[in-house]
């Protein structure tokens, strides 16, 4: 008897102490230069300022893979992932942040294999691709390449009217 | 008074009008033409060494037998090209050098007018050479750099960078060799 009440009162109190107007931080890490990788890593590594409550475990979600954040210090959360070097696109990326709450709304979704786009998350945490580095445009032997050839044009056709 | 007369046979400026068409070239132009053929047969080294990436000393003997052929195809080339435009270049520079020279040796009286041709024929001669030598510097070095680029970047570049090295420099060099002996 004495146990159902101690643990009604705590999920009552786990109840009232959900995170209320989140306020997020993030600083994030994308690879810049993706000449000698083959795949772009995005990390975003945010803390959560709550006006009331506490926050509690997190989900992420991106592309359809819904995945626990990483907690790698006191209020501050980890997400990483990496993308093929090819299909990688520049721009902004929203990474959906999810509670217990809408992540056990997001399963029930997945498992009735309903849309869950309509699930409102936590919160959103953006990651900004600037785009990698892949090599200059014109490689410099096509450049070198192209000017000796010009070089020559100029002296066989000077050649030509010397000798005409 | 007839004409000075020298061993072989010619007179001064039979011995002037022929050096038009001579083939032989001063020591002063064939150690232009030696000096520039050896540099330019050199700057491949650096290309493969630094950029194919060849070992510079495990690779010294392909760099050096190499670079000695093609520095001797290459002042061939100059020597020949040389030949070639010589002629070409007199004719061309004749009229230009005739009267700026009458203009000068002008008002010098005492200068006889056999003496004066004669200056004006050495003045085209040297005129003429100065222009073809350093012309056949430029247009086979552009040749050669140009062929070497195209060749070692595109053409052979399946190879291995000795390979390429040896098969770029070598034929690009013989050539030039060999488009030189044309009589165009």
């Amino acid at each position: 008897m004495n146990s159902n009440v101690f643990l009604f009162v705590a999920f009552v109190l786990g109840a009232c102490s959900a995170c209320k107007s989140p306020e997020v931080t993030s600083t994030q890490f994308t690879t810049q230069d993706g000449t000698i990788v083959a795949n772009i890593a995005y990390i975003t590594e945010f803390s959560i300022k709550c006006a009331s409550g506490v926050v509690g475990n997190l989900y992420a979600s991106f592309e359809g893979n819904v995945v626990p954040v990483s907690v790698v210090g006191e209020n501050q959360y980890q997400v990483s992932w990496s993308e093929d070097n090819k299909v990688a696109r520049s721009g902004e990326k929203v990474v959906k942040i999810y509670d217990e709450v809408s992540y056990t709304a997001i399963r029930k979704a997945l498992r009735a294999g309903e849309d869950t786009s309509a699930i409102a998350s936590f919160v959103d945490v953006s990651v900004h691709h600037p785009g990698a580095f892949n090599g200059p445009w014109l490689k410099s032997e096509f450049l070198a390449a192209v000017l000796s050839v010009g070089i020559a044009y100029v002296a066989v056709s000077s050649r030509s009217k010397l000798a005409a | 008074m007839p004409a000075k007369v020298n061993k072989q046979g010619f007179t001064k400026e039979e011995e002037l009008l022929l050096q038009d068409f001579s083939r032989n070239v001063s020591t002063k132009s064939s150690a232009l033409f030696y000096g520039n053929a050896f540099i330019v047969s050199a700057i491949p080294i650096w290309l493969f060494w630094r950029i194919h990436m060849i070992d510079l000393y495990s690779s010294m003997i392909p760099f050096l037998i190499v670079t000695a052929l093609s520095t001797y195809l290459i002042s061939m080339a100059y020597r020949n090209t040389k030949f070639l435009l010589k002629h070409k270049i007199a004719n061309k520079r004749e009229e230009a050098v005739t009267r700026e020279l009458t203009k000068k040796l002008a008002e010098d009286k005492k200068m006889s007018r056999k003496e004066k041709d004669e200056r004006i024929l050495w003045q085209k001669n040297e005129v003429a050479d100065f222009e073809a030598t350093t012309f056949s510097i430029f247009y086979n070095n552009a040749l050669f750099v140009a062929i070497i680029i195209f060749a070692s970047f595109y053409l052979l570049r399946s190879f291995t960078p000795t390979v390429n090295y040896v098969l770029s420099v070598s034929t690009t060099a013989g050539l030039l060799a060999l488009l030189s002996t044309g009589t165009q």
